[in-house]
């Protein structure tokens, strides 16, 4: 079997505001893992960066939309997906990308991420989940583990966990995924299929906060953090690995959940045309 | 008195079916075992696949005749040795009869991760360096080809098993139409077909290559020289840092798989072994600032 080269073409650089260069985010932020893989994924796609609208709310993830050169849009905490959801529906032409953050899109922004889900329409959600504020200085939110520290738990959380995947498949979206920074181009691939679905696709990428959470949790340095993906929570993408066979914690990784029912912006404009003319 | 009932022993024949683990060795056995028992004869069958699941080695010794003693098959005593991977039948090949027995090989490669001893690209593996070609002329009867080829070209890969039961059968004395069955009863329902055509195309190989002179058999096999030389083109690695947009994370440096990169006093990368450095890009992929570049360009022609 001879091994066929893939094409592979993708210089981040292209899609980089270069002026603004170095990005703000801490050393070894898990997020710059996730944007990676966004562009990555734009780049094989061939997707038109004048076609490319970033919506990002607030957050040390909402602010990557800055850095990267198409439409970007940074509005209010908790709102990019209502924003989103005005953009997606005035210009279907765009590719709609929105980047939340599990404070952003889970506590102050949870409403409109289920009445996103709900209606179906045609957007890439990437939730960049690290467990916490990051951006504000590290309090708890709903994806904190339990008995975790953060400035606002400061002996333990003892709220439970939200599993924003779940939610989002509860809520109706089109396409439901998780995957790991470490694995970026299985990451890659994930977000592939959501930019390429004809719906809403929910896609919740497990990031680090190494500079507030990790320190905080003594959870070691950048690299060991981004390690403890394979080791502490085996997400089932390392189902083929083979170094921890009976490792029992498993977090279900890649495609989770389809949804495949009518699109809403096709609905609506549908549902427009054959008003038009009867209206006066 | 007892010489009166016991039959002249008659030595028991020996088929040795080899290759790795998900190639169907252990079905082809089991064709044969059946086949034979077909004629009434006695067969013992014994099989070892202990790293099958991860591309081991899988063999199967297959004795039949009027009585079988030993099921396993001494040295040098195999008349028939049949390899569906390459490598595996030269391991086993001091099995085969010096006289005259027939060897059977696909010419198929399967080299397993771990025969490559450097993960630089294009590094060769340490694989059996001899070509099909030499080997055929060291033994008495043989049959190399490219079954998986015929196999796909058939338009099932998977059936290539059954073109070298194809190639067997015109080996061993057994009536065809028993072949037949017997792989009828053993394939499943959907690939009937291409089964049944496959064991068609590896009779008329045999056929045609074994009424052909030596140096036509010999036509289409590779040589040492030009087995791997087409695959793999040698790559250099070109490897840029943006050092100013490097933040020490350190992630790099203790992701590398070979050790290659460190943190400079300035807490800067620099890829401190360019020598070890693979171009695998894992670096590359892992770094959140962006600040690692790695391909694999075509090593340039070595100034003479
Ligand atoms: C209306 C409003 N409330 C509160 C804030 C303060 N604030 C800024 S970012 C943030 C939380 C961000 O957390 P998350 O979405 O998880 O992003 P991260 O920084 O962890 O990537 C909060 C509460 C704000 N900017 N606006
Ligand atoms: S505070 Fe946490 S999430 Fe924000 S940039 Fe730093 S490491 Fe990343
Ligand atoms: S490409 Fe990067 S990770 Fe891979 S061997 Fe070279 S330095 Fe190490
Ligand atoms: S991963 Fe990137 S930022 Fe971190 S040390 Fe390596 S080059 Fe520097
Ligand atoms: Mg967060």
């Amino acid at each position: 079997m001879a091994v066929a080269e893939s094409v592979d073409n993708f210089e981040i650089n292209d899609y980089l505001r270069l002026e603004m260069m170095p990005h703000f985010l801490c050393p070894g932020c898990g997020h710059g893992i996730a944007m990676r893989a966004l562009l990555w994924a734009v780049h094989e796609l061939g997707i038109d960066k004048n076609k490319l609208a970033i919506v990002s709310g607030i957050g040390c993830s909402g602010r990557m939309g800055a850095y990267v050169d198409a439409n970007t849009f940074h509005v209010t905490h908790g709102r990019p997906l209502a924003f989103a959801t005005g953009l997606a529906l005035a210009r279907p032409d765009l590719e709609v990308v929105v980047i939340t953050g599990d404070g952003d899109a889970l506590a102050i922004g949870g409403n409109h991420l289920i009445h996103a889900c709900r209606r179906n329409l045609r957007m890439t959600c990437l939730l960049l989940n690290n467990e916490v504020y990051g951006m504000t200085g590290g309090q708890v939110s709903p994806t904190t583990s339990e008995n975790r520290l953060t400035t606002t738990t400061p002996a333990g959380n003892l709220e439970p966990v939200f599993d924003a995947c779940k939610l989002a498949e509860a809520a109706g979206a089109g396409l439901v995924g998780r995957e790991v920074t470490l694995q970026t181009p299985t990451l890659k691939d994930l977000i592939k299929e959501g930019l390429a679905y004809p719906g809403f696709a929910f896609i919740e990428v497990i990031s680090d906060c190494t500079e507030i959470f990790g320190r905080k949790n003594d959870l070691g340095n950048s690299p060991e953090m981004i390690l403890s993906q394979k080791k502490s929570m085996r997400p089932d993408s390392y189902g083929t690995v083979v170094d921890e066979p009976f490792r029992p914690n498993s977090l279900p990784t890649g495609v989770l959940a389809r949804n495949d029912r009518p699109e809403y912006g096709e609905t609506y404009r549908n549902f427009a045309k054959s008003k038009q003319g009867r209206a006066k | 008195m007892a010489a009166k009932t016991r039959k002249a022993a008659t030595k028991p024949r020996s088929v040795l079916i080899v290759g790795v683990g998900g190639q169907g060795v252990i079905m082809m056995s089991k064709v044969l075992a059946l086949v034979c028992q077909r004629q009434g004869l006695q067969v013992k069958q014994s099989e070892v696949h202990g790293m099958a699941k991860r591309g081991g080695g899988v063999f199967s010794h297959i004795r039949y005749g009027e009585t079988v003693w030993s099921p396993t098959i001494p040295k040098g005593e195999a008349d028939v040795l049949l390899a569906m991977e390459w490598a595996e039948g030269l391991r086993w090949l001091d099995f085969l009869r010096r006289d005259g027995g027939a060897f059977i090989a696909d010419t198929k490669r399967i080299v397993p991760p771990f025969a490559f001893r450097s993960r630089k690209y294009g590094s060769q593996p340490i694989y059996s360096p001899e070509a099909p070609r030499e080997v055929m002329e060291m033994v008495g009867s043989g049959f190399a080809l490219d079954a998986t080829k015929i196999a796909t070209e058939l338009g099932e890969s998977r059936a290539a098993n059954t073109v070298l039961l194809g190639v067997l059968s015109t080996a061993l004395e057994f009536p065809v139409e028993d072949w037949q069955e017997v792989i009828a009863q053993n394939v499943p329902a959907k690939a009937l077909e291409a089964n049944k055509l496959a064991f068609e195309a590896g009779r008329d190989w045999a056929d045609a290559n074994r009424s052909a002179p030596m140096e036509e058999r010999l036509k289409d096999l590779p040589g040492r020289d030009d087995r791997r030389a087409a695959e793999i083109a040698p790559k250099t690695v070109q490897f840029d840092i943006t050092g100013e947009w490097c933040k020490g994370c350190d992630i790099c440096v203790k992701m590398c798989p070979e050790r290659c990169l460190r943190l400079n006093d300035e807490m800067i990368v620099e890829l401190s072994d360019p020598e070890a450095c693979t171009g695998c890009r894992i670096c590359e992929w892992l770094c959140p600032d962006f600040a690692i570049r790695v391909r694999r360009v075509p090593a340039l022609e070595p100034v003479a």
